[in-house]
């Protein structure tokens, strides 16, 4: 037997153990939601098991991870958006494709129905057309869904960005350099550095002489940033890891963790 | 030296795990004292007026894969809103975060007796992501014409008078990622000019600042140390504020990993050099 | 059949983005900005059907060849059927009627494998951030050693340790993401959108035309 053959069954025995403990300590109840505790502490030490070496027990409960997310997203577009939003509107199209008659009588009787008709319609007509990448037949026609979501995104993005990113965040940046108080030392590091930064990503000329030197503050601006990023990354991280410990301390070996 | 910076990483690892663990097992106070940016939000949140009537919407917009750095903040902003017996409105763009967004809400609800439907309501999620903030900006009802549960937001009491974005009176966008507080600023805030706070995971908080400046944003809750600073501000410390001894361990450490690597390195290129 | 493939697609997106700017000028189109808000988030959710397939059919293909892993892939379709069987259950309440989120065994296969395998999943990163700064972080140059300052003032300041090194660390650490960080942000920021406008620019006009697929779908 090689070690880590043998490291797969001390642990797996010591998970089982421990267990095994706590239900007969009456720890966990022995109901859905004891079961339950112990299931989600089996799949994070699974998982955590990858910090040792990639190995079964990992695999396992990452793809069983990846099918419960995609049911559960699933779910989520049946029950908050095909139900309410989408068989409503299919419904009406079966009932006027069932009585072709009946729908022209008062079309023609209203003609401006034709338009609400058409609100109502078009959208999960074009939903529809989306489907027939899963059939492969007509697969053109899912073109046209993705043309009317792409250029609309790309339609409301423009505007919206002009105002918030750009001339919203311009004004702030140009503050009055010299005040009653003296000269402004913050105000004229915001700018420094938003030029700069702009500067050193303009690649349209060369970064050399007085470009090149002030593209050189971009630069130091940039690392001030990235190690910010990188020190909130950490905290990010940590955080992450002791959200886990806890639970796995707290909920599973039922431990009393001080508060502070 | 040299052999030290190659040291197997596994060391590396139950190093980290000790130095996460022993501070969660052993009880020690950390004074945590609040950020500007932290106690902008409290501010303005303790600003609101119940009895006007005024309803915090909180968007939640983040999955498991984020909940430890995020729903302590939630928990502790939802407090402070149930406290001042203020309306919120729950809603999420992500469809992970329904079941987070419903277990926050119900569970902080239960901690102050507040009703579902009197006091707070969840709409719950639809699919369109910054499209659906467009879409609750001019009309809600045109993005939910009921809550999660399928009853009509006119028969409820939070949402009757509501008829969009910009009858909220103050709008608090938790999230992990896309989408966010970014289209939360585009498409919502942008347009409606409703006091937006941000609450975000501490990878995305460095990216906030320059919308804290401009005053789009009224302020920002930066991982589980905001949540902490938070929990201090409403007197009522949880995992957040416990999570802060760990997370001050574990950075020392890491710093320490950090200088000593450069050590390392920089003594065995001299002694290489020599 | 190319104008139907190729050409009709090219001009409604042309539409859409038009209409898509124009309605954010004029506040009396209000209307037509929220109802093609309202069909953006209608196909929406048919495209997250095609994610889901694409997924599943990519494991049950696995599965009928018997390739590598295909006994995972099982495992896949094991959690996939299982939350999806409780799913058109609905605690009882059936698939027609609003989701049941106060119980049931969605609500149970949720909370104790997707919430604590997702947590899990990103909390491995803190052990690898840790192994990666040790062996990789150096302060070579002076570019980088600004790096290395920058973050341990920040990793210092933001936890209640720092001010017990000095009660200038935390409003050091504030300083630097309000100021410096802040700078280079706005900088990168108005930068990005500079670029983004310009991509969301060339397929509103035809020009970018990735989305339209491969003309080998052309029937």
């Amino acid at each position: 037997m090689n070690r880590d053959r043998l490291v797969f069954l001390v642990v797996v025995g010591l998970f089982a153990a421990v267990n095994l403990g706590l239900f007969l300590s009456g720890r966990l109840p022995a109901n859905a939601e004891g079961v339950g505790i112990l299931l989600a502490a089996g799949v994070s030490l699974a998982l955590y098991s990858f910090l040792y070496k990639d190995n079964p027990l990992f695999k396992l409960a990452e793809h069983l991870y990846v099918g419960v997310v995609a049911a559960y997203e699933l779910g989520q577009v049946w029950f908050q958006n095909m139900l309410p939003d989408v068989l409503p509107r299919g419904a009406a199209i079966y009932e006027a494709v069932r009585h072709p008659i009946d729908v022209g009588w008062a079309l023609l009787g209203d003609p401006r129905q034709i338009v609400t008709i058409g609100i109502q319609v078009v959208p999960v007509i074009l939903g529809l057309f989306l489907m027939t990448r899963l059939t492969g037949r007509s697969v053109w026609l899912s073109r046209i869904s993705f043309a009317f979501i792409v250029g609309l995104g790309a339609g409301l993005v423009i505007p919206r960005r002009i105002s918030a990113y750009v001339l919203d965040q311009l004004g702030p940046t140009i503050q009055p350099l010299w005040t009653e108080a003296g000269f402004a030392f913050s105000p004229f590091l915001i700018l420094l550095g938003v030029v700069s930064v702009l500067i050193y990503f303009s690649f349209s000329f060369e970064h050399t002489g007085a470009v090149g030197a002030v593209s050189r503050v971009g630069i130091w601006f940039l690392m001030v940033s990235f190690g910010a990023s990188f020190g909130y990354t950490v905290m990010a991280r940590l955080s992450l890891l002791i959200g886990q410990l806890t639970f796995l301390l707290e909920k599973w070996l039922t431990l009393n963790l001080p508060l502070w | 030296m040299a052999n030290l910076t190659n040291i197997d990483r596994r060391w590396i690892f139950l190093a980290v795990f000790i130095s996460v663990l022993v501070p969660l097992l052993v009880g020690f106070h950390l004074p945590v004292k609040a950020s500007p940016n932290v106690r902008a939000i409290y501010t303005s949140i303790d600003a609101l007026d119940a009895k006007a009537g005024d309803t915090v919407l909180m968007s939640f917009d983040f999955g498991p894969s984020t909940l430890t750095e995020l729903q302590p903040m939630a928990k502790a902003v939802l407090r402070h809103c149930f406290r001042k017996k203020l309306k919120v409105v729950g809603v999420t763009l992500l469809p992970e975060g329904v079941g987070i967004a419903e277990t926050i809400l119900s569970d902080v609800a239960a901690e102050f007796g507040a009703t579902y439907g009197e006091d707070y309501i969840f709409l719950g999620y639809k699919a369109g992501n910054e499209v659906l903030i467009l879409n609750m900006g001019e009309e809600l009802r045109a993005a939910f014409s009921t809550d999660v549960r399928g009853t009509p937001l006119d028969d409820l009491t939070v949402t009757r008078p509501l008829r969009s974005l910009g009858d909220m009176a103050y709008v608090l966008d938790i999230s992990a990622g896309y989408p966010g507080v970014e289209e939360w600023i585009q498409y919502g805030q942008e347009r409606y000019r409703f006091k937006l706070g941000a609450g975000c995971t501490a990878v995305m908080a460095p990216d906030f600042f320059p919308f804290l400046q401009s005053g789009q944003l009224d302020g920002l809750l930066g991982g589980l140390a905001g949540a902490a600073e938070y929990e201090t501000l409403i007197g009522q410390p949880d995992a957040a504020v416990s999570g802060m001894r760990p997370q001050s361990v574990g950075h020392v450490v890491i710093i320490l990993f950090i200088l000593f690597g450069n050590v390392a390195y920089f003594a065995s290129r001299r002694g290489g050099g020599s | 059949m190319p104008f139907l493939q190729r050409t009709l697609p090219l001009i409604l997106a042309f539409v859409a983005g038009i209409v898509g700017i124009l309605t954010f000028y004029i506040p009396a189109a209000s209307g037509i900005e929220t109802e093609g808000a309202t069909w953006y988030r209608i196909i929406f959710a048919f495209s997250m059907i095609l994610g889901i397939h694409s997924l599943l059919s990519m494991h049950w293909r696995r599965i009928r060849r018997r390739q590598a892993g295909w006994g995972y892939s099982a495992v896949t379709w094991f959690g996939f059927l299982a939350m999806f069987i409780f799913g058109v259950w609905n605690n009882s309440h059936g698939p027609g009627a609003p989701i049941d989120l106060q119980g049931g065994g969605m609500v149970w296969l949720y909370d104790h494998i997707q919430v604590p395998a997702g947590a899990t999943m990103f909390s491995l990163l803190a052990f690898f951030i840790a192994s990666a700064a040790y062996r990789t972080f150096r302060a070579r140059t002076p570019e980088a050693a600004i790096l290395l300052v920058a973050a341990v003032v920040v990793m210092l300041g933001r936890v209640p340790i720092g001010v017990y090194l000095s009660e200038h660390v935390p409003t050091l650490s504030q300083w630097l993401m309000a100021t410096p960080n802040m700078a280079a942000r706005r900088g990168i920021l108005i930068g990005v959108t500079l670029g983004a406008i310009a991509t969301s620019l060339r397929i509103i006009f035809g020009i970018e035309r990735a989305y339209l697929g491969e003309e080998s779908e052309d029937v």
